[in-house]
């Protein structure tokens, strides 16, 4: 058993429109994977790829109009889909954490750092308010704060942004979870800032033996702090297997695009791309979603592509010719 | 399993009928619908008064004095003789003349005030905005009574007193607008290219910024209504016999007390109607322009 | 040698804060140049200052102190109105093209604009021209009579980039004009500045927190820390032979797309200093792993070190500025 299986997730925007009619964003189209403990797995993709609302779908923090319509989470076995809010507050803090983007505004303004930290505890470990400020202390320090019992007293703004997102990865980790999400978690945190945030989480991960996603659109980040990768477009999981076999040999052809984009990758005198709008979430093709701009699609496209195992073993494609060696772009 | 997701599959949607909007339209905000058919029917009134108006409404009937309701006169006669129905048809035309030129002249002058001062900043703006603060803390009635009073109480001034008194509220939402705007790349990016002051005050902010006047501007002609209203009430407005609801309602609450009620209630009425109609179109825009508000407001 | 289009000497830019008396130093003493047809790559962290020498330079702020020749004349101090019609050959593109473009004007209007403000073509020339920036900047023309919410983010970049480059203006500056674009509409305006380089034969400042990008666009690099140049050398020189020990820990933060690249990381500890009470000495000396007593009073001067070639550390003179011989990779 793994430590997260998600199968078959499908989450729609459904909402009614000015013109009083029904609209549909198929913003999840059947996501599967399996996370193991102890492995980080890189959760990549471009806007409205469905990387964040994956996380939200597991966590069940979804919003109207958003819902999951299909599929099934399991953590630990357990299916979450339908779990009652009182059920997936016990987990959310406690095993399952979520590291979100924007660590300033995760933090309550009105509340010391230290405090947060104790309550966070408190609300789900029977200890006393003595024994959890120790603790608190202690994930502070092992995040790299120096001098953590005077900043125990912080204020969220008296905080750098590298600071912040630290007590965030302190909070949480508090509670020694099973499964972390980490969704953009340097995004807006500067290069040599970043360095650190990544290097502390990959630390705590492998200590602890966490099953960790990370969501980012960084593929530098993924190749350097993932084990394994999942490539999402429209919705669905096009590629993933391990980062090494993925971009060493990307067999879907938006994996091959996205690697092919990177300014390191990109050859800007080889021809001039179309601007293409990103895919419609309302309209998306039948078949293949990536077959309106797939420069190989072929008639086959038509019906919708089959996982398809490639070379190295957990490696798979969501494309027809997905067998085919890559002709890396 | 995918079962499901395939039933919820949608097509893509096209833009439905007019009725359809209507009907969307009604449903995020019936409070606009209310308002604005309130509107329309006040507007009926004033546009279909010939036709409508059982009687002329200055001709006084000697004989028929404080008539009470019947047939003939359904909403009974004044002190003239004169029939109330027709004088509350023939007032919504007045309430129009005076709400809808002092809305354009508030916002004629508070809009390019606001576009201005919110856009330049500095020292010009602190004296603009603290002029009007200084206005405000007067009771706009006080203010009107004391200038129309002054000026002849006539409807021409007090279309133009209520206009000139009312453009600090379109200043200070235009500008609170540019301020926000302000921050947009857009507008620097204006400057940038070499836009003129002028061209970028009303070629690339105004556009952006008339969106908060305009929900108010319903909400402010109510003010108008209300205010020019009670200028008659007071007698410093439109002088009786002119058929205008103010005017009606101060002569008809001379004989409240001795019984000929209908005299000042019916224009009092259709009075409250028409303020409310505007106020709930005002508030209605305002929830269909940002729908945040209302949800937020629940 | 010919002259520089834009000679920037000594440029100071404060600002005030809140508090009394308290100022941002954002830049500080900043001399550069860039000549006709050269692309100048800028880079740096938060409050580095790299935006505000990008805006000083085309006067929509106007310096503290210093110099600002464009073409040749002092435009440091002269009053907007007789900056207008200079504006013709001085154009920027913003980092985000949701925000820079007024919503209610149609893309074509908008192209149109500065052929409006600086020429005297007429409705039909403007048209005309409009249609050929469009297809410069590979827009199709249906899009023209769109509105900007009409618009997917590399579309509106495009228009954008046709209205920047709509006067033939000699100095384009670009101000992270890729960085809130997903990956593949990055490649797509990358491509297109690429041929727009050699085609316009403008003058370009490259202002961008992104080392893969600078290392794809530009001539030549300027490294900025705490509104200071430390070092300004030719792309590859910067990436290969970096003097400045903030240069070297900036580059080798850079997380290339590939895991098979062994990264040679110099993580460094802390953050950026605050730009309001700057610290005397080197402004990196609160971060430098190879700090001496010195470094924290004297202020470097940015000395040559060869042809195009300069850095401002105190410790290259004595040979002692390489970081992969201070700590161990």
């Amino acid at each position: 058993m793994s430590l997260l299986e998600v199968e078959d997730l499908h989450t729609h925007f459904i909402a009614r429109g000015l013109d009083n009619r029904i609209r549909t964003a198929r913003a999840l189209n059947g996501v599967s994977f399996a996370l193991e403990a102890g492995r980080t797995l890189g959760l990549v993709g471009e806007t409205g790829a469905g990387k964040s609302l994956t996380a939200l779908s597991i966590m069940g923090l979804l919003r109207a109009p958003a819902r999951i319509v299909a599929g099934a989470i399991r953590f630990e076995g357990r299916d979450l889909v339908g779990a009652s809010e009182d059920e997936l507050n016990a987990l959310r803090g406690g095993s399952i954490a979520l590291i979100v983007q924007s660590p300033r505004t995760s933090l309550d303004p009105l509340t010391r750092v230290g405090d947060q930290l104790i309550a966070v505890h408190r609300a789900h470990r029977q200890v006393d308010a003595a024994a959890a400020r120790e603790r608190a202390i202690a994930m502070l320090a092992s995040v790299g704060i120096p001098d953590p019992a005077r900043r125990m007293n912080a204020w969220p703004h008296e905080l750098s942004g590298g600071m912040a997102q630290r007590i965030l990865i302190a909070m949480a980790l508090i509670n020694e979870p099973r499964l972390l999400i980490a969704d953009e978690p340097t995004t807006g945190l500067d290069v040599t800032v970043q360095a650190q945030v990544l290097d502390l989480l990959r630390r705590l991960v492998r200590e602890k033996g966490i099953g960790a996603i990370v969501i980012t659109h960084d593929l530098g980040v993924v190749a350097h702090y993932c084990d394994d990768v999942a490539v999402m477009y429209a919705g669905s999981i096009v590629e993933s297997g391990s980062v090494r076999a993925v971009f060493g040999d990307p067999r879907h052809p938006y994996t091959r695009n996205l690697i092919a984009s990177t300014p390191e990758k990109l050859q800007v005198d080889r021809g001039r791309r179309p601007a293409v709008p990103p895919p419609n979430l309302y309209a998306l093709p039948d078949g293949c979603h990536y077959r309106d701009r797939c420069p190989d699609a072929a008639e086959l496209c038509a019906q919708a592509p089959p996982w398809i195992a490639v070379g190295d073993p957990g490696h798979c494609a969501r494309c027809h010719f997905a067998s085919r060696q890559g002709t890396a772009a | 399993m995918s079962g499901a997701a395939e039933s919820a599959r949608i097509a893509l949607p096209a833009s439905g009928g007019a009725l359809a909007h209507v009907i969307g339209v009604a449903r995020r905000s019936p409070t606009f619908v209310i308002g604005a058919a309130i509107i329309l029917a006040f507007a009926a009134l004033a546009v279909f008064h010939p036709w409508l108006m059982p009687h002329d409404p200055v001709r006084a009937f000697p004989t028929q004095v404080l008539h009470a309701p019947d047939a003939q006169f359904w909403f009974g006669t004044d002190s003239n003789g004169m029939d109330v129905f027709s004088r509350v048809i023939y007032g919504a035309i007045y309430a129009f003349a005076i709400a809808a030129p002092v809305v354009v002249i508030g916002m004629a002058i508070g809009v390019p005030i606001g576009l201005f001062t919110g856009y330049r900043g500095g020292w010009l703006d602190e004296i603009v905005m603290r002029f009007f603060d200084a206005l405000r803390v007067f009771p706009s009635i006080i203010l009107a009574l004391a200038v129309v009073a002054a000026a002849g109480p006539s409807l021409l001034n007090v279309i133009l007193v209520l206009g000139i008194l009312d453009s600090p509220v379109y200043a200070r939402v235009v500008r609170a607008e540019v301020l926000a705007l302000r921050a947009n790349a857009y507008v620097e990016s204006a400057v940038a290219a070499g836009n003129p002051t002028w061209r970028i005050l009303f070629v690339h902010l105004m556009p952006n910024a008339l969106q908060g006047a305009m929900a108010q501007s319903a909400v402010r002609a109510a003010w108008a209504v209300r205010i020019s209203a009670t200028l008659a009430f007071l007698g410093v407005g439109i002088q009786p016999p002119t058929p205008e609801w103010g005017a009606m309602i101060r002569q008809g609450a001379e004989y409240m007390v001795t019984g000929q009620w209908w005299v000042g209630i019916f224009p009092g009425a259709a009075l409250i109607a028409l303020v409310l109609g505007l106020n709930m179109l005002g508030d209605g825009l305002q929830d269909l322009l940002d729908p945040r508000r209302k949800a937020a407001t629940r | 040698m010919s002259a520089p289009i834009l000679q920037v000497d000594g440029l100071v830019k404060h600002f005030p804060t809140a508090r009394k008396g308290q100022v941002v130093h954002a830049v500080n003493d900043v001399s550069f140049a860039i000549r006709a047809g050269e692309t100048v790559g800028m880079v740096g962290e938060s409050g580095s200052g790299k935006s505000t020498i990008g805006r000083a330079v085309l006067r929509l702020l106007e310096p503290t102190s210093g110099s600002i020749h464009f073409q040749g004349r002092d435009i440091a101090h002269l009053p907007e109105r007789a900056l207008r019609p200079l504006r013709a050959d001085m154009q920027i593109v913003f980092q985000d093209p949701w925000a820079a473009l007024n919503p209610r004007l149609r893309a074509r209007d908008l192209i149109e604009e500065p052929l409006l403000l600086h020429t005297d073509l007429d409705k039909v020339a403007r048209r005309s021209r409009a249609a050929g920036l469009a297809d410069r900047v590979h827009l199709s023309d249906a899009l023209l009579d769109r509105y900007p919410a009409e618009l997917s983010g590399g579309q509106l970049q495009r228009v954008c980039i046709a209205r920047a480059i709509a006067t033939n203006p000699k100095l384009i500056v670009f101000d992270e004009p890729t960085s809130s674009l997903d990956l593949s509409v990055r490649a797509g305006i990358l491509e297109l500045l690429h041929e727009l380089r050699t085609e316009t034969g403008a003058a370009m400042l490259f202002i961008t927190h992104d080392l893969g990008t600078v290392k794809l666009i530009s001539d030549r690099v300027l490294v900025l820390y705490l509104g200071r140049i430390v070092e300004e050398a030719p792309t590859g020189a910067i990436f290969e032979r970096g003097a400045h020990p903030y240069t070297q820990a900036l580059m080798s933060a850079h997380l290339p797309p590939d895991p098979s690249v062994r990264l040679r990381r110099h993580v460094l500890e802390g953050e950026i200093p605050s730009p309001i009470g700057l610290p005397p000495g080197c402004g990196f000396a609160s971060r430098c792993p190879l700090a001496v007593e010195r470094c924290r009073t004297l202020s470097p001067p940015l000395e040559a070190l060869g042809p195009s070639h300069r850095a401002a550390c105190l410790r290259i003179a004595e040979g002692a500025n390489r970081l992969d011989a201070a700590t161990p990779a």
